[in-house]
């Protein structure tokens, strides 16, 4: 059986999905796996939702587009419907928890293994700071797939955001602090 | 001044708009013209930030009526020039590229195919086909590669090239909107390394020598006054055209010995196409996959030596028959069932194909 997974990333513009997406797959293809990560870059330019589809396998990716993902992460209250399409029998839903009446209301009870509310949005501000909410979902999507080291994640980070931890140095430690706080949130789920 | 801009092979992951450029650059593209659409801006972007550093050009004009003709005119002074549009942008082009296919001109085109009609979705289709296989108020005497992953767009960038300045006819690179902005490995190499022969660019007008004299002259036209010079040079446009169909046409096929089911597709589909073939084929449906790499000229005679054992044919498209017609028409005086997953400016997933399959053939 090899290892293969698909994620669906969504949010509003501006909350870094398409960011979180070119991580995870930047960091997948370094560590070996074949990944594939496509935007969904129409009319959300234009202030909708927006949607990035992430897949990482130890084969070649076949379509960039799929329909069943087997984690989705809803960032705000309208990407809790937008992602509906993409949500099988055995898709995980990990969502912040300032949007759970949005799930129960649209979804009801999904059961405990299929839905995830992660008190991110809350813990960005009172623990680290509201700029890296989106290092906080990286940090949950890598501890939830348990396909990927922290390490190559961090490396992916490093290369992305390199230029501006040379700036400032306390950039860093609250990027990483972010990325592991999710990490445990996501780790095991 | 030359600087080769890949040196040894190299991994990367980046999106297909950079591997274009990558494409274009080993192939020794002198200049790109163009004019901004969605989803082809990047290649613009990231040629003009790539190229200074290897003395290559770009001009960025008006629309792209003008960047079809400056693409002409560049090829016209000896240069390898190229262009790249989408949707409306290929729409305005094929009055240049109806010129280049008169004139013989060796132009290349990047096609990333978006939705249509007319402005339609930013984002993908495969509803270009017509137009770039046959734009344009002439033969259609044009050379189309369709890709489907970031490796075929780097290798038939290399390739239109080659095959435009060898053969002189307009080359087009037809890719689409997923394979611009999708990120996914892909291997990058020196062309001459591998032993790929770099096809020369050569000076059209202003040879040495005396026209008429020393040399035939360059008499390059796009306007006849009689029709029977126009008709002889389309005929013997058409000749040329036919007889290096042979050394041209690629396709790829996949579990066709057996096959009763033979599924055709293009370009990014086709990815799915063939991973439907192996769940098909899990649940005891023989099936096999066909792929023509080259859309024009059409592998017409892979396929039809394929297909005498098929039952049913299946073309999946992002598009509305636009490859069935061309599927059909290449199998005329065949009594084979073809239908169609027609699904205009959609991507396929491998699942939708199987499903469709199963449901259509009732299997």
């Amino acid at each position: 059986m090899g290892q293969n997974i698909k994620i669906v990333l969504a949010g509003e513009g501006g909350q870094g999905v398409q960011s979180i997406a070119e991580i995870i797959s930047e960091a997948a293809y370094n560590s070996g796996f074949q990944s594939l990560y496509i935007p969904n870059f129409g009319v959300e330019q234009r202030g909708g939702v927006s949607v990035a589809f992430v897949q990482i396998s130890d084969q070649s990716v076949d379509a960039p587009k799929f329909i069943i993902a087997d984690i989705v992460i809803a960032l705000s209250r309208r990407a809790i419907e937008r992602v509906k399409p993409y949500i099988g029998e055995k898709t995980l839903l990990v969502y912040d928890s300032s949007v759970d009446d949005e799930v129960e209301k649209i979804y009801g009870k999904l059961g405990e293994n299929r839905q995830l509310s992660i008190p991110a949005l809350e813990m960005a501000q009172k623990e680290v700071h509201p700029r890296v909410f989106n290092i906080i979902i990286l940090g949950v999507v890598v501890g939830v797939a348990e396909l990927l080291e922290k390490k190559d994640v961090e490396q992916a980070l490093e290369r992305r955001l390199g230029h501006k931890f040379a700036q400032d140095s306390s950039l860093k430690n609250l990027n990483y602090r972010a990325l592991e706080l999710g990490y445990q949130l996501g780790q095991g789920k | 001044m030359d600087i080769k801009p890949i040196q040894d092979e190299k991994r990367a992951f980046m999106t297909g708009n950079e591997v274009i450029v990558w494409g274009a650059l080993a192939a020794g593209a002198d200049i790109m013209y163009g004019y901004p659409i969605t989803p082809q801006n990047e290649i613009m972007h990231y040629w003009t930030r790539l190229v200074p550093k290897y003395k290559k050009d770009f001009l960025q004009t008006e629309d792209e009526i003008s960047a079809g003709f400056t693409t002409v005119g560049g090829v016209l002074a000896g240069k390898r020039a190229f262009t790249a549009t989408a949707g409306p942008g290929n729409v305005l082009m094929q009055e240049a590229l109806s010129m280049a296919e008169m004139m013989r001109l060796p132009t290349v085109v990047i096609v990333t195919q978006r939705g249509g009609p007319s402005t339609g979705t930013v984002i993908y289709s495969q509803q270009e086909v017509n137009l770039t296989c046959f734009g344009g108020n002439g033969e259609g005497l044009r050379i189309v590669y369709s890709t489907s992953s970031h490796q075929e767009l780097f290798n038939y960038t290399i390739k239109a090239f080659n095959t435009a300045w060898k053969y002189r006819f307009p080359t087009f690179v037809l890719s689409d909107g997923y394979q611009s902005k999708m990120r996914e490995p892909v291997t990058i190499y020196d062309p001459e390394e591998k032993g790929i022969t770099i096809e020369p660019t050569e000076s059209l007008l202003g040879l040495p020598g005396t026209p008429g004299v020393e040399r035939d002259p360059a008499h390059l036209r796009n306007t006849y006054n009689l029709e029977d010079e126009l008709y002889n040079v389309v005929k013997s446009s058409v000749k040329e055209y036919n007889s290096i169909i042979s050394k041209i046409v690629e396709y790829d096929t996949y579990a066709v010995e057996d096959a009763k089911v033979l599924i055709i597709a293009h370009g990014v589909v086709s990815r799915a196409a063939k991973a439907a073939i192996s769940s098909l084929r899990e649940k005891g449906i023989k099936a096999g996959y066909f792929r023509p790499i080259t859309l024009r000229p059409f592998p017409d005679e892979a396929l039809r030596s394929l297909v005498d054992n098929v039952d049913h044919i299946v073309v999946a498209e992002s598009a509305y028959g636009q490859l069935e017609n061309i599927v059909k028409n290449n199998l005329y005086g065949f009594n084979i069932p073809i239908i169609g997953y027609l699904r205009p400016g959609m991507g396929i997933t491998p699942e939708e194909i199987t499903d469709f399959v199963k449901a259509e053939l009732s299997l």
